[in-house]
């Protein structure tokens, strides 16, 4: 029972400041929608995937055992560190200028995944251009594909499908829809948060329970404020009155 | 006993009570009148007096709607303005201030000469007078206590008229002298700290704190009653 008069207290609280927590929640998604919609320049990504296989030494002889994929997959790992180190990315740096970016720009947004318990490897790079994007990707795979019998003394990297740059994807972000959801979650539980606190830091004696708590004496009476309408009551009465008798008159 | 209404809407303090007999907040008063009645139970309250913590909480206009419903109820009342720093029952009433509780505190006039006539019947006021420069002197003095013995024998119910409690020491001194006192809280000002120590200042002069009126509640809490009283009327 207790629990439930609680309830209904904080519901009263919030009830009283209900207009806060409403404006709160529309102007901070109003807010994040204009910005995801108009302002924060949408972001593309562009891919290619390579598969990680040891060339056939003898050719004409299929050999696809579980050992070799497992040794295959394994390197993945070791390939995922040498592709974010500057012996990739100085080349790739190197070999295209007309980018305009920097080793460490490569290295940081170059995202490398591989779906578990496959050879197959995906390279992502986002950029707000997607044409710049896919240019770069396919760059730093040719510049991996090249460089890793260099470095692994083992060519087993081949390039299944490249970035093509005259495709126009679907931007990954800014999300707005996603955006002004999360706000109007977060704005929400920002609001009710304000309103308690609000309500916790006032301290006026707002109802006859406060009288009683605070100040121990009974409460007589509960006036409202007295408006105008309130006083024009009188005369509205008198005017009715005097319609009737007028129309008693007629008669 | 319909009072009739000479005052025009434009006046400063408008009396609903007297004007409109039939809103809500009258009927507000009304209950406040009752409750009063039974507060004081064991001791008749003949003498009682209106205060708040702070300025503009509603003081004066209770005062003046409880008087007005004190006299609507065949009682005669009379309404004392010791509101000596900002008195207001005179242009309220719409009456001279030539003299008033000043005056016969300083001897210059009886008590008889000082009261006034209302337009409401059975409701007399006394106002302050002119404004004197020891409020709180004249407050406390001899004359007082004799004047308001005199008074009490005059009226039925004798409501007084005070300064706020934390601004100046006027309202203290009177509590000590009347029967209760109505502590007259504004839901949306008063803060709680004053109406303690509002509270605690008018129990160390061993006043009776009868209860409290709270002044400006939501209007929404009286909606359920409206249509009640609206209906009622037709």
């Amino acid at each position: 029972m207790s629990i439930d008069l609680d309830l209904r207290h904080y519901l009263s609280i919030i009830r009283k400041r209900v207009w806060l927590l409403i404006a709160i929640v529309i102007l901070s998604t109003t807010v994040t929608g204009v910005v995801s919609y108009k302002y924060l320049q949408p972001v593309y990504q562009a891919y290619t995937k390579l598969i990680v296989n040891s060339a056939n030494d003898k050719p004409g002889m299929v050999q696809l055992d579980l050992n070799a994929i497992n040794t295959n997959i394994s390197l993945i790992n070791t390939y995922k560190e040498i592709i974010r180190t500057p012996a990739i990315m100085d080349k790739v740096v190197a070999q295209h200028p007309e980018f305009k970016v920097t080793t460490d720009e490569l290295m940081r947004n170059i995202n490398f995944t591989s779906v578990n318990g496959t050879q197959v490897v995906t390279l992502s790079y986002p950029s707000t251009n997607y044409k710049a994007a896919a240019r770069i990707v396919n760059a730093i795979s040719e510049v991996f594909q090249a460089q890793i019998p260099n470095i692994m003394k083992v060519d087993n990297v081949y390039l299944l499908h490249m970035a093509n740059e005259n495709k126009q994807p679907a931007p990954i972000k800014p999300n707005p829809k996603l955006n002004m959801a999360i706000m109007f979650v977060l704005s929400f539980m920002f609001g009710i948060g304000l309103v308690l606190l609000l309500d916790y830091f006032d301290d006026r004696i707002k109802s006859e329970a406060d009288v009683e708590r605070y100040l121990g004496l009974p409460t007589l009476v509960q006036i409202p404020s007295i408006r105008q309408v309130d006083l024009r009551g009188a005369q509205k009465t008198k005017t009715t009155a005097k319609a009737g008798e007028q129309s008693r008159a007629a008669n | 006993m319909q009072p009739t209404n000479q005052f025009s809407v434009s006046n400063t303090r408008p009396i609903i009570t007297d004007l409109n007999p039939l809103s809500p907040i009258s009927e507000a008063y009304r209950t406040l009148r009752t409750n009063l009645q039974y507060a004081g139970v064991d001791r008749s309250l003949q003498l009682l007096m209106v205060t708040s913590a702070s300025p503009r909480e509603g003081k004066t206009t209770t005062i003046n709607n409880l008087a007005a419903a004190y006299a609507q109820a065949d009682k005669s009342v009379l309404l004392i303005d010791a509101d000596l720093r900002k008195p207001t029952a005179h242009q309220t009433f719409q009456l001279s201030n030539r003299c008033g509780l000043t005056h016969v505190l300083a001897g210059n006039a009886s008590a008889r000469e000082a009261v006034k006539e209302t337009h409401i019947r059975n409701l007399s006021v006394m106002p302050s007078g002119s404004i004197p420069p020891n409020p709180s002197e004249l407050l406390a003095s001899r004359k007082m206590d004799l004047l308001l013995d005199e008074l009490r024998q005059m009226f039925d119910l004798v409501l007084i008229d005070t300064p706020p409690v934390l601004a100046v020491s006027d309202a203290q001194i009177m509590a000590s002298r009347c029967d209760g006192v109505l502590l007259v809280i504004n839901a949306k000002s008063v803060k709680r700290q004053h109406a303690l120590k509002a509270r605690d200042a008018l129990h160390f002069v061993q006043a009776k704190i009868v209860g409290v009126a709270m002044n400006q509640t939501a209007a929404s809490e009286l909606n359920g009653y409206y249509s009640y009283m609206q209906a009622s009327a037709e």
